[in-house]
């Protein structure tokens, strides 16, 4: 118990974070993978910054605009993002045991997760929270709660499912009154330079993703899942992403130029739907891989929203909200798939539907369907992102089993 | 005389197939109980000597089920989606749709005419519309599975099961025998309320007029009843559907041998 107060205790001292950085960086550049290790010095950078409270903390949902908060001179925070962090080191039994003494068990467990961790005091309150109704629907309950409980003000900002010109008027409204508020409660000056870095971002991100249609697929949409994916949530605006996406780049065009895939046998390519994976430690990926079974994409490093260059910066953070292809119609989902089925050449879809989360497990019936009639063998695979207690790994297997028979039977053995 | 052999390790029973390359097949079920390697050697043992054959007679071993990967002689696995599948093949023509209610969990299979698996749902992480919901279920009711299955054919109305969480559903049935609701009542909705579960995976997958039941749980005519009764269609159901899941696996073993 005394060790495991230490250790709580250090992970609170930005002085902890500032000498683990060059300790950790060291460490992970014996992968010879330079975006991990960007990403893992982003982390504890991060860290370091939030502990040291000398910017304002922000908490926000995936979706928001996190390069916002940077021009604002805020410190943003993740709390649907972190728990993923916390599960790759299996550490979310205690934190989701300790969230589930405060709210529903029903509440998704990535939520439940934030709040114990919050509880142990290894996550800093926040000074505010603002988030968007995109895309998880148990957003605005469980943040006006924690408001509550933290007496700290959440603005919350609608996103508006049409996308005509009255749509965006609402929109840009809303977000006048957060840059208000936020500049009347901590002051400092608006820096628009971290959103023209997130739009030359979401261009590298175009290129990346064109670069990815290769085949055999050059890059594991499982590490597109977790540090990739976290990088573009959390530090989209920043320089360390554009540095990291750079490298990515280059990592990636390596070996597309050398016809490299990342399995040394690749027999089937499949898409991953959903944001997210499970994090903790589990054999899913495992047993795909040692069947020759490639994720050649993931539906949540797809950058959805208009290339090029805004010389409003209002104008590409409302085109890139209200663009969102998991917020509104379904059938602007329907249509992303139909562009990743095609894009990616993919032989079978998995679509993994957290527990707890409304937001994939709503559609999955009708992207279902759609997948199906495209003639692409579909599998929906119920599961949990970071709470292991919540995962059958027999049920799982069996299914991920059945459905690369699936696929063996369909495209006669596999193919490349 | 050469043959084939499935082995279809269940989480309750273990089944064993041996298919002899003139068609015929001998069979036999075992409790899985803690070991399920000894149950697959002891079913597959037991089936040799049925067939009053010796092991070096079987060309090829598949296994399935849960504990697959628990048959040290096998020399493939497959799942036990497409070895009901294919098994059930065996027995219909035609069919499109196969129904699996095993011990742990069911599953409804979506098949083409050469018994190939184009699409398949399992049950959610919970029992129900397992075996082992039905077993809690006559536990609670001091009754043996073959008894409740008779008391449900014996009823003239079903009692409301609203619950299919296995410890809801047995708080519920306690309730209604403390209310004094007859046991054949109960027994008729448990199997109703099991039957509508599963029909919802039925129709969540391509509507097929032929539709075979298959697995341990099939051999109980009251849930065979209940299905027809809520899919609106004649079940096809082998005579031992038990087994057909082994016979899958044997038949694939055959099959594989053959393409080599």
């Amino acid at each position: 118990m005394a060790i495991k107060g230490i250790f709580l205790t250090l992970l609170r001292r930005p002085i902890f974070w500032k000498l683990i950085r060059p300790l950790l960086r060291l460490y992970v550049s014996k992968e010879r993978n330079k975006p991990f290790t960007i990403w893992v010095d982003f982390l504890a950078e991060t860290m370091e910054s939030l502990w040291r409270r000398s910017k304002p903390i922000i908490w926000i949902n995936s979706f928001f605009p996190v390069e916002m908060i940077y021009s604002l001179g805020g410190q943003p925070f993740l709390p649907e993002l972190f728990p993923a962090v916390v599960a790759y080191f299996d550490w979310t039994r205690g934190p989701l045991l300790r969230g589930s003494e405060k709210t529903s068990t029903d509440l998704c467990s990535f939520y439940r997760c934030a709040l114990g961790l919050l509880e142990y005091g290894v996550i800093p309150k926040p000074d505010l929270i603002v988030t968007s109704s995109q895309i998880c629907d148990g957003t605005k309950a469980f943040y006006d709660a924690l408001s509550y409980v933290l007496g700290v003000p959440h603005v919350f900002i609608d996103v508006p499912h049409a996308d005509g010109e009255k749509a965006k008027v609402y929109l840009r409204k809303q977000l006048l009154e957060f840059l208000e508020t936020y500049q009347e409660r901590f002051g400092g000056s608006f820096n628009p330079l971290p959103l023209f870095n997130a739009q030359r971002a979401g261009n590298l991100m175009w290129e990346i993703a064109e670069l990815r249609k290769a085949v055999p697929t050059p890059f594991p949409g499982t590490e597109g899942m977790s540090y990739v994916a976290g990088m573009a949530f959390w530090a989209n605006g920043t320089k360390k992403h554009l540095k990291f996406l750079k490298a990515l780049k280059e990592k990636i065009k390596a070996k597309v130029d050398r016809s490299q895939g990342y399995l040394p046998k690749e027999r089937f390519r499949v898409l991953w739907l959903h944001h997210i994976r499970p994090y903790y430690p589990n054999p899913i990926f495992e047993y795909l891989h040692s069947r020759g079974v490639a994720i050649a994409y993931e539906e949540v490093n797809y950058p959805w929203w208009p290339r090029g260059r805004f010389e409003n910066w209002m104008e590409y953070v409302i085109e890139k909200m209200i663009s969102n292809p998991w917020h509104g119609p379904i059938q602007r989902r329907a249509k992303l798939v139909e562009e990743l089925i095609e894009g990616y050449k993919v032989h079978g879809v998995i679509h993994f539907c957290h527990w707890g989360c409304r937001q994939s497990t709503g559609g999955a019936g009708i992207i279902g369907e759609f997948v199906k009639k495209k003639g692409i063998p579909y599998l929906l695979l119920p599961g949990d992102g970071v709470d292991p207690d919540n995962y059958s790994p027999g049920q799982t297997l069996t299914r991920l089993e059945a459905f690369v028979e699936v696929m063996e039977s369909k495209w006669k053995g596999g193919q490349v | 005389m050469e043959g084939w052999a499935g082995i279809d390790v269940g989480s309750r029973t273990t089944k064993a197939v041996l298919l002899l390359e003139d068609g015929s097949w001998f069979s036999h079920v075992v409790l899985t109980g803690a070991d399920p390697q000894g149950a697959a050697e002891k079913c597959f043992k037991v089936v040799l000597d049925k067939a009053g054959l010796d092991q070096n007679v079987v060309l090829e071993v598949v296994a399935t089920g849960y504990g697959r990967r628990r048959v040290p002689f096998a020399h493939r696995q497959y799942t036990e989606i497409t070895c009901h599948a294919k098994g059930a093949a065996f027995f219909f023509r035609d069919i499109q749709t196969v129904i699996d209610m095993g011990g742990q969990d069911a599953k409804v299979i979506s098949v083409d005419g050469a018994g190939v698996v184009v699409d398949f749902v399992m049950n959610d992480k919970c029992a129900a519309g397992t075996g082992r919901f039905l077993e809690v279920m006559a536990q609670v009711l001091e009754l043996s599975l073959e008894e409740m299955a008779e008391e449900a054919l014996r009823a003239k109305e079903a009692a409301s099961i609203s619950s299919m969480c296995t410890v809801f559903a047995e708080s519920e049935v306690i309730s209604l025998i403390a209310e004094g609701v007859p046991r054949d009542k109960i027994c008729w909705g448990l199997h109703l309320a099991i039957a509508k579960r599963v029909a919802a995976m039925v129709r969540r997958l391509p509507q097929g007029k032929n539709v075979a039941f298959t697995g341990g749980v099939a051999k109980n005519r009251a849930m065979r009843k209940a299905l027809e009764q809520i899919l609106g269609v004649k079940l096809l159901v082998p005579e031992d559907p038990q087994v057909v899941g082994a016979l899958g696996a044997a038949l694939l073993a055959r099959d594989g041998t053959r393409c080599k």
